[in-house]
């Protein structure tokens, strides 16, 4: 085994065997959810619409809900600036570590992005409601 | 003396053994004394005496319609027969399975202590054998057990630092149930609706192996937005780690793509006209727009070459790029460690 110095092994488990057998708990966890995914999905099947029919647009299309919000936000503005402003957030979001560089200092800082966070998921949700229920 | 003082669990273990011997010898034992079944010569013998050749058998036949057959022939062993033996097969072989097993054990456990007392060394079981063989070609052991011994700090063990794993755990319930779904799945428009009627009604678990599909897809996208937020929250992604951060993104991106990508395969009414609109607004994208729309859906509409397009997308050229990357993500996360939280 790899020399641990007594520093280092005091806030650290092994990974072999400690750390996976953690793991493997977590594993067998979300098997059994997938496990009773698949026996619902067995009794009541995800099932299809009508087969396409390039000639006949229904009333209500809908993507899937991740992209709902963005969706139900292009109904209201201009299609560019609906193109335009989620790629630039996408843009913003890739180089964020090079703009938000400083080490943390104090809980404070990671307060602040918990409430950036908080602001983009609740605007999410609530796009994603508004445009499931229109 | 030391040969004798054995361990409790092999006398235990022993005793089993000879009780279970003992107990199938009697078992068998009484139920040859017990059976009454005794060999019975065929009762039609006596009918015909007379008559022989082929007559005798038309006559035989003639006088046995209407009639009840003739016996069957019960004893066709005649080793059997004059042993008295039963004839099932379960006897026998319950015989040669319990004595056969303990003479192997027996000849097994001769040749390790011979084995034992030649070398002057311990015994070395199949699976260390195994192990060393395998190293001595392809030398393992010594960047595994770097690998495996690597520590693991105790802050990591909160629940919350869990999501990107699971993520990971998802997109191999993803990869797994895709491929069960690619066998039958046919991408083309003709095709596709009854292919994925034919995966609900008719293949064996087929329905629940495309719910799970479905719904980790679902969870997937969930569970990589909670590990972002994460990540974001606890900042980091703060020097060294920008460039982890920005896989991250990327991963998080393709993902989105794959749920795009996949929606279209079913081809019913809801998948044609999400990607109809979804090509659509990619389609908005200044100056590149129109390039986008058509290196989407092949052409200005939706159509077989779309649907063959996404297909190739989804099952072929994403995974290699999600893993390409999840590489790089997983390998930068052990190269650097976990972020120290505040």
């Amino acid at each position: 085994m790899a020399a641990i110095t007594p520093k280092e092994h005091e806030e650290s488990i092994p990974f072999f065997p400690d750390h996976v057998k953690t793991e493997a708990k977590v594993v067998v966890g979300m098997m059994v959810v997938v496990l009773a995914i698949a026996t619902i999905g067995i009794l009541s099947p995800v099932g299809l619409g009508d087969p396409a029919d390039p000639m006949n647009t229904p009333m209500h299309v809908k993507p899937e809900w991740y992209f709902l919000a963005l969706y139900q936000a292009l109904k209201y503005i201009p299609k560019t600036a609906g193109v335009v402003i989620p790629l630039i957030a996408v843009i913003i979001v890739t180089l964020w570590p090079f703009i938000d560089r400083k080490p943390d200092k104090s809980r404070k800082v990671q307060r602040i992005r918990g409430i950036i966070a908080a602001v983009g998921v609740i605007v999410f949700i609530i796009g994603t409601i508004w445009g499931e229920v229109s | 003396m030391k040969i004798l003082t054995r361990k409790p669990s092999h006398i235990i273990a022993s005793i089993v053994i000879m009780s279970a011997i003992l107990l199938l010898i009697f078992i068998t034992a009484q139920a040859r004394a017990t059976s009454t079944t005794e060999f019975v010569a065929p009762s039609s013998d006596v009918a015909i005496t007379e008559v022989t050749g082929i007559e005798a058998s038309m006559a035989a036949m003639m006088t046995a319609v209407g009639q009840a057959p003739p016996a069957p022939q019960t004893d066709p062993c005649l080793h059997c027969h004059i042993t008295g033996e039963e004839k099932g097969i379960w006897t026998p072989l319950s015989r040669w399975m319990v004595f056969g097993s303990a003479g192997l054990f027996f000849a097994f456990g001769m040749y390790r202590s011979a084995s034992v007392w030649r070398t002057r060394s311990h015994w070395k079981p199949i699976t260390v054998r195994t192990a060393e063989w395998v190293d001595e070609r392809y030398q393992i052991s010594e960047p595994l057990l770097k690998v495996l011994s690597k520590p693991v700090p105790t802050f990591a063990l909160r629940w919350f630092y869990c999501l990107g794993g699971m993520t990971a755990f998802l997109f191999v319930i993803q990869a797994i149930t895709g491929i069960l779904l690619a066998f039958y799945y046919k991408p083309t428009p003709e095709a596709a609706f009854a292919s994925i009627q034919f995966i609900e009604n008719e293949v064996r678990f087929g329905a629940g192996i495309r719910a799970v599909h479905h719904w980790a897809a679902n969870g997937m996208i969930i569970m990589c937005i909670a590990h972002m937020l994460r990540v974001f929250i606890m900042g980091a992604f703060k020097p060294p780690r920008e460039l982890n951060w920005v896989t991250g993104v990327v991963l998080l991106l393709m993902t989105l793509v794959f749920g795009f990508t996949g929606y279209l395969l079913p081809w019913d009414q809801r998948a044609f006209w999400a990607t109809t609109v979804g090509s659509e607004i990619a389609g908005a994208i200044p100056v590149i727009g129109d390039l986008a729309l058509i290196f989407l859906r092949v052409g200005w509409d939706v159509t077989a070459e779309t649907l063959s397009r996404f297909y190739a997308l989804h099952v072929i050229v994403l995974p290699i790029l999600l893993l390409v990357f999840m590489m790089m993500h997983f390998m930068m996360v052990r190269r650097q460690g976990i972020a120290k939280p505040l």
